[in-house]
């Protein structure tokens, strides 16, 4: 079973999210839903993950600096992430697939664009 | 994708939110001298910080706001939460102030919002030179956006 942490301080924002996973087939995957991203890193360090979908403007410690925080764990450097955001343009999609983030999804984002985005993970 | 007039980048923003979000209609209101009336306004904001500062604040009827709840996340009108319905304000006024900068801006300029916040008194009045969007839904629910701010009203050009 496929272990996904989904950081967004918003609950509606993760509804969303979890209803494209389990439209794109991934409704059986285990959810870690968390409100920040320093949740989400707690939560990867703790346990193995397949996957972390993670907002960018959250209170705490936002999207990005999670990204940098995971990417310079060696542990946790090869865990995709996926960017879903409001705050996403194609400067900031640049930037943050230059820190190594798989891909960059805005919001709202729907059931065809999650199953594009995770088809090669969908099929690992 | 970027650099649309203000009029449109908003109007794009809203009608794609609300489409995908609660598979909702969004046009102009009919009626360009319409009010909410006060007793029945929920209303959110959120600062724009960065490259220029500005506001962003999204205004409804609480009984369309229940309409959106119920609608997105699938359930009764008895079985809201007014910690959900705050939630999908929230996150509406987000992703319409995020496609609206996206929209606004060149594609390489980035930009930086704050975090959305319910307004918990009576909506103020607008400021002077605040350029308003008085919107309906297909079903003539209104939904007000205001963006306010020198720097951000200067780029209503």
């Amino acid at each position: 079973m496929k272990r996904i942490i989904i950081a967004d301080d918003s609950a509606t924002a993760r509804m969303f999210i979890k209803r494209c996973l389990s439209i794109v087939g991934l409704g059986d995957a285990e959810l870690i839903e968390v409100e920040n991203g320093k949740e989400a890193l707690t939560a990867a360090k703790a346990q193995d993950v397949d996957l972390i979908l993670t907002d960018l403007n959250m209170p705490v410690m936002d999207g990005e600096t999670l990204v940098k925080w995971v990417k310079a764990n060696p542990r946790l450097c090869e865990v995709p992430i996926i960017v879903i955001t409001s705050a996403g343009n194609p400067a900031k999609e640049h930037q943050l697939l230059e820190l190594g983030v798989y891909r960059v999804l805005n919001k709202p984002v729907s059931p065809p664009v999650m199953m594009d985005a995770l088809s090669e993970f969908i099929d690992s | 994708m970027g650099e649309q007039s203000m009029y449109n980048a908003m109007m794009t923003a809203v009608s794609q939110t609300l489409e995908n979000m609660a598979f909702m209609e969004v046009m102009e209101h009919f009626d360009p001298d319409y009010e909410i009336p006060a007793q029945e306004t929920v209303w959110t904001s959120l600062l724009i910080n960065d490259p220029v500062q500005g506001e962003i604040r999204l205004a409804m009827s609480g009984a369309l706001l229940k309409k959106l709840s119920c609608n997105i996340f699938g359930i009764d009108e008895e079985e809201l939460t007014e910690s959900q319905m705050n939630d999908i304000l929230n996150e509406i006024v987000n992703t319409v102030a995020g496609l609206f900068m996206t929209n606004l801006l060149p594609d390489d300029q980035q930009y930086k919002l704050g975090l959305p916040e319910i307004g918990e008194d009576e909506l103020p009045a607008a400021e002077p030179g605040t350029v308003i969007w008085k919107l309906m839904t297909g079903d003539e629910d209104p939904i007000f956006i205001y963006a306010s701010g020198p720097a951000l009203v200067a780029m209503n050009q």
